[in-house]
């Protein structure tokens, strides 16, 4: 990898809203292949441009096998182990905002806050012996959130999709996802909890701290930082 | 020595103490640590899914695969108690990067016999002797006793529902503060009116309706009325008194000579007046009195802190590690404590004994003996 190695998202709203950002540093990007290419170059910097699933990028970044990329910091802080010291966000990019949040069906008129939860948690296991299920696609997000709002009494169920729809269809009860407006967790007869926003997660700038730096890529970095740094001043 | 030496030692000093030899299961549910445990366990369980979808875990220690074969034991031939020994492999995620995956625990557990300070005390001195044996001085001794804080909370006479949210929260990572400071919001009138009614179930179930709310997942009406009524009997309550919160932040606090313990804690409870928590006191002063006779060199090592061991999460009573030089404070050589609920979570409730166990990790006392030589 003695290139530089920048990833950004393969498709979508994301996608375009990255290649806007670029552009307005001054290095607008070249897709190689059209439109369905996996590569791609910038304007006027040495560097690889891969274009991945924002999920591959953040653990490209985690794992050292990319130098920067674009992606959202729900995932960054997801799939870290040891959180927010497995990479450096260089810049927040205003855009792909959305918050994870804990989510339980409106019906629990008993459970408006995370330490309502706990007892409703430790309520259900001693009814039902077992524990409460919590669907969710951010698992060690989810863990961590938990514990660090002493809310122990809950079992983790790994969501592949549509994870608003665990309750209505016995999963799970409560669940972790990610929302924009509240208004799809409102139609599956959600609430959000007062005290359970996890994170305010948006696109984020990464770079890598596991990643090498050979002298090349150190010199396209530098190029690309520099004019990072040179927009903050105008903007 | 190296490692199957020592291994060889230590088990020696457990056999020379009774007990059936035993190698449990490897491979476990994960629903046993998990449904047990909660969730905080799982970033240090080797997990996988067999071709079923379900979740399994390689034995993360011997205590519960050797629980979960008594407790079967137990359905079958009734009550009687027990000793199992072993030297066997346990499997877990590293915390550091010097821990191992998988490593060899040499110990003892012990089913069904009488939950006193002096079988504590005896638990104790057996594995420091295994210790000793390997050629490996105790550096210190941390020890706690999960059961001192719940019977505080007891003696604090606060209601109910106060008193289990304590206990539950003193296990968790956030502890008791996150909990007490995360005060309880009033309830909504219609839903107030609905408990007042004599069928509370049906009149909140009214409420969901006019408000077009659908009741999903697996909690019933049944359970969000109880829900609904232990939230308003805290928020009558007005949260935890100034008193009874000095008291537990006192007592959270507590750090000190394992000798110097009892007349800590007893100070404690005398200066908060909780007469209440006296019975605890008495056996626990009974088994620092029992340790130090066993181990008089305990009275230099050993400490008690009270918050010790609150995140151990299927002990219920005397907890220690033993440390050593050269080794991190979370790399201890010997750990051990009482369970006596296990069985009990084990089986949902079908059959219970007491329980208590101790090991010792041979590989890190190849390590220690290493950096001493």
């Amino acid at each position: 990898m003695s290139r530089l190695t920048i990833a950004i998202p393969s498709k979508g709203r994301l996608k375009e809203q990255t290649e806007d950002w670029l552009a307005s540093l001054g290095h607008p990007l070249r897709q190689i292949g059209g439109e369905r290419g996996y590569t791609a170059e910038i304007d006027g910097l040495d560097a690889e441009v891969r274009l991945l699933s924002a999920r591959e990028i953040a653990q490209g970044l985690i794992e050292g096998s990319l130098h920067y990329g674009v992606t959202g910091e729900d995932l960054l802080h997801d799939l870290a182990p040891d959180g927010a010291q497995d990479f450096a966000v260089l810049k927040r990019l205003g855009f792909g905002g959305a918050d994870v949040v804990v989510a339980v069906p409106q019906a629990w008129f008993d459970v408006d806050s995370m330490a309502d939860l706990e007892a409703a948690g430790a309520a259900f296991r001693k009814a039902h012996g077992r524990r409460l299920r919590v669907a969710t696609k951010y698992l060690r997000l989810t863990r961590r959130f938990f514990a660090q709002k002493s809310v122990g009494e809950y079992r983790l169920v790994e969501s592949a999709g549509a994870t608003e729809a665990a309750p209505s269809t016995g999963t799970a009860d409560v669940i972790v996802d990610i929302t924009t407006t509240g208004a799809t967790l409102k139609a599956n007869g959600l609430k959000i909890l007062r005290d359970g926003v996890i994170l305010q997660s948006e696109a984020a700038f990464t770079q890598s701290v596991r990643a090498n730096f050979g002298e090349a890529a150190r010199q396209a970095a530098d190029q690309l930082t520099g004019a990072l740094s040179q927009a903050d001043h105008i903007s | 020595m190296n490692r199957d030496a020592l291994v060889a030692v230590a088990r020696a000093v457990f056999e020379a103490a009774g007990g059936t030899p035993i190698d449990p299961d490897y491979v476990l549910p994960a629903d046993i640590p998990l449904e047990l445990s909660g969730e905080a366990v799982r970033a240090r369980l080797c997990v996988f899914t067999d071709n079923r979808g379900a979740e399994m875990v390689m034995r993360p220690d011997l205590t519960l695969p050797v629980a979960q074969r008594e407790a079967a034991r137990l359905g079958e031939a009734g009550a009687s108690a027990k000793t199992y020994t072993y030297a066997a492999r346990a499997f877990r995620l590293p915390a550091a990067p010097d821990d191992p995956f998988e490593f060899t625990q040499v110990g003892l557990e012990r089913f069904g016999y009488g939950a006193d300070p002096a079988a504590d005390a005896d638990l104790f001195a057996l594995v420091h002797r295994a210790v000793e044996a390997c050629g490996v001085q105790p550096k210190s001794i941390v020890t706690g006793d999960l059961a001192i804080f719940p019977a505080f909370i007891d003696a604090l006479g606060l209601p109910g529902v106060t008193t289990d949210l304590l206990k539950r929260a003193f296990r968790q990572e956030g502890g008791v503060r996150a909990v007490l400071d995360a005060a309880s919001r009033p309830l909504d009138t219609d839903v107030l009116a609905a408990l007042e009614a004599d069928d509370a179930e049906a009149a909140l179930g009214a409420v969901l309706a006019a408000r077009a709310i659908p009741l999903a997942g697996a909690r019933s009406l049944a359970e969000i009325v109880d829900g609904l009524r232990a939230r308003r009997a805290a928020i009558e309550a007005g949260g935890l008194p100034d008193a009874a919160r000095t008291a537990l932040l006192a007592l959270r606090d507590v750090d000190c000579p394992l000798a110097e313990a009892p007349e800590r804690l007893a100070a404690l409870a005398r200066a908060q007046g909780l007469p209440g928590a006296e019975t605890a006191l008495a056996a626990f002063a009974l088994r620092v009195e029992k340790i130090l006779a066993l181990v008089p060199g305990a009275r230099r090592t050993a400490a008690f802190r009270a918050g010790f061991g609150r995140r151990f999460t299927y002990y219920d009573g005397f907890v220690f590690e033993v440390l050593a030089e050269g080794l991190a404070p979370t790399q201890p050589v010997a750990a051990g404590g009482r369970y006596d609920g296990l069985i009990a979570g084990l089986s949902s409730g079908r059959v219970s004994a007491t329980g208590i166990g101790g090991v010792v990790r041979p590989d890190r006392m190849v390590r220690v003996r290493r950096a001493g030589a």
